[in-house]
């Protein structure tokens, strides 16, 4: 993987993260990626009613609140996203007939706001203690007009993309556990970008390393 | 990622110390850490320990209680049903407290345990499949020091608070109770119960337990001088 090598040079946008930033639930983090913010909360495993309850595994629940309070059919299809994706990370069998509620406060969007969103639940779902089978990490990549691949595109470049990307890999072997694609491309450039990101999901993992070093030196 | 003792892992890491340990001798594989085909994964963030000989666990940051055999609890009832109490331990279900696990309590003796007590109770079972057990008694029938408790203070912190300072070298406990007298209950589900002579003592202890959390030894220690010389009004 020589392009790998020479993508450790390549930049994600800047990541800034806190943990704990809710007193009140279980686990919560508030992450920003470039200028795109996300805060989410993580609570469970709680008490729910007796038709979500499922006897072998928790019941696992995604809101998506956005920006301006009012929820829209694509929101409900980030929601879906998410849980499928937290779902696939989650040991639901340790936590049967219980609930685990993901509450996804949008703060700002300038592009990347589901695998900002996504990497944010990750976040959570560390500082909330739950057992997990492996991290993840969501890269979002655009083809231009022109046909190149960009990584992490701003907003400008999204707003002028034929085709975006969004791709979230577990830590274990970097398999793809969610892929979403939007717009017209060609076969080669999903394969381009599908390589890329796999390459950038290192450097979030690095960070998600990088963050939980901080705090587990003061707990 | 391969990890070892004392590193700093997150969920998707594997041990090869683990399972070569192992092969050789058993080993007690604690909270945070899963065994799975032929590794050992690691199943939350935190740091990797270990303990002579062969047991290993994560340490790991934590708020929700998820009920374990053998714990001492703080729970507070909120139901009688029949001859059991439910009792919230702030997990996801409701535990159950026997009214014949009480020291000295009969059929006709039942004792005085009212909806809203606060009771101090060992964890009988604690399984994700059934529900908690509480008892209020030993195996020798003694209450010792479970039971309900009157009057004081009852709030709730992180489970990692409770371990630092029931942790024989933390420093907090030995400092306080040199500068004024308290009573005091950690439950192991994230909730310390206190009870001092005075109002003003109880929010100082409150704080100070509080204050503790993100501290070194060093910093408790100055902390704790620096409320009880408020305190007996040295400072304004």
């Amino acid at each position: 993987m020589t392009e790998a090598a020479d993508l450790k040079e390549c930049k994600l946008k800047h990541m800034k993260c806190e943990l704990n930033v809710l007193s009140k639930s279980d686990g919560s983090a508030i992450l920003s990626q470039g200028e795109t913010v996300t805060l989410i909360s993580v609570n469970g495993p709680l008490d729910i009613k007796v038709q979500n309850q499922s006897i072998e595994k928790c019941y696992l629940e995604v809101l998506f609140c956005t920006k301006g309070g009012r929820p829209s059919v694509p929101d409900r299809y980030k929601e879906h996203i998410i849980r499928q994706t937290c779902e696939s990370a989650i040991m639901g069998s340790l936590y049967p007939r219980t609930g685990i509620t993901v509450t996804i406060q949008e703060l700002e969007d300038y592009g990347g706001l589901l695998s900002c969103a996504v990497n944010c639940a990750c976040l959570a779902l560390l500082n909330s203690g739950l057992a997990m089978r492996y991290v993840f990490a969501a890269v979002s990549c655009a083809v231009d007009e022109t046909g190149n691949v960009i990584l992490e595109p701003t907003y400008q470049e999204v707003m002028n993309a034929k085709a975006r990307f969004n791709f979230v890999f577990d830590s274990r072997n970097k398999n793809l556990i969610t892929g979403f694609s939007e717009g017209i491309f060609s076969e080669a450039a999903y394969e381009e970008a599908l390589e890329m990101s796999r390459a950038a999901s290192d450097l979030v993992f690095t960070f998600y390393r990088d963050i939980v070093t901080k705090y587990s030196n003061v707990i | 990622m391969k990890v070892s003792v004392g590193d700093v892992v997150l969920p998707g890491d594997y041990c090869e110390e683990i399972s070569a340990a192992g092969e050789k001798s058993k080993v007690i594989v604690g909270p945070g850490l899963q065994k799975e085909s032929n590794h050992v994964y690691v199943t939350k963030a935190g740091v990797l320990k270990k303990k002579n000989p062969n047991t290993y666990w994560v340490d790991y940051y934590q708020k929700r209680y998820t009920p374990a055999r053998g714990e001492n609890v703080i729970g507070i009832v909120i139901q009688k049903a029949g001859d059991i109490y439910r009792v919230d331990l702030g997990s996801s279900m409701s535990a159950a407290l026997s009214y014949l696990s009480f020291e000295g309590a009969t059929k006709k003796n039942r004792p005085n345990v009212q909806i809203g007590d606060v009771v101090y109770a060992k964890t009988l079972v604690g399984s994700k499949d059934m529900e908690p057990e509480l008892v209020c008694v030993d195996s020798y029938g003694k209450k010792g020091r479970l039971g309900v408790l009157t009057d004081g203070f009852l709030f709730k912190c992180s489970i990692n608070l409770i371990r630092k300072i029931l942790n024989p070298s933390c420093p907090l406990l030995d400092s306080l109770k040199n500068e004024w007298p308290f009573e005091l209950a950690a439950g192991m589900n994230g909730r310390i119960w206190i009870k001092a002579k005075t109002m003003r003592e109880t929010i100082a202890l409150g704080n100070a337990i509080l204050g503790a959390e993100y501290l070194s030894d060093e910093e408790i220690k100055a902390m704790c001088a620096n409320i009880a010389s408020i305190l007996a009004g040295h400072v304004a």
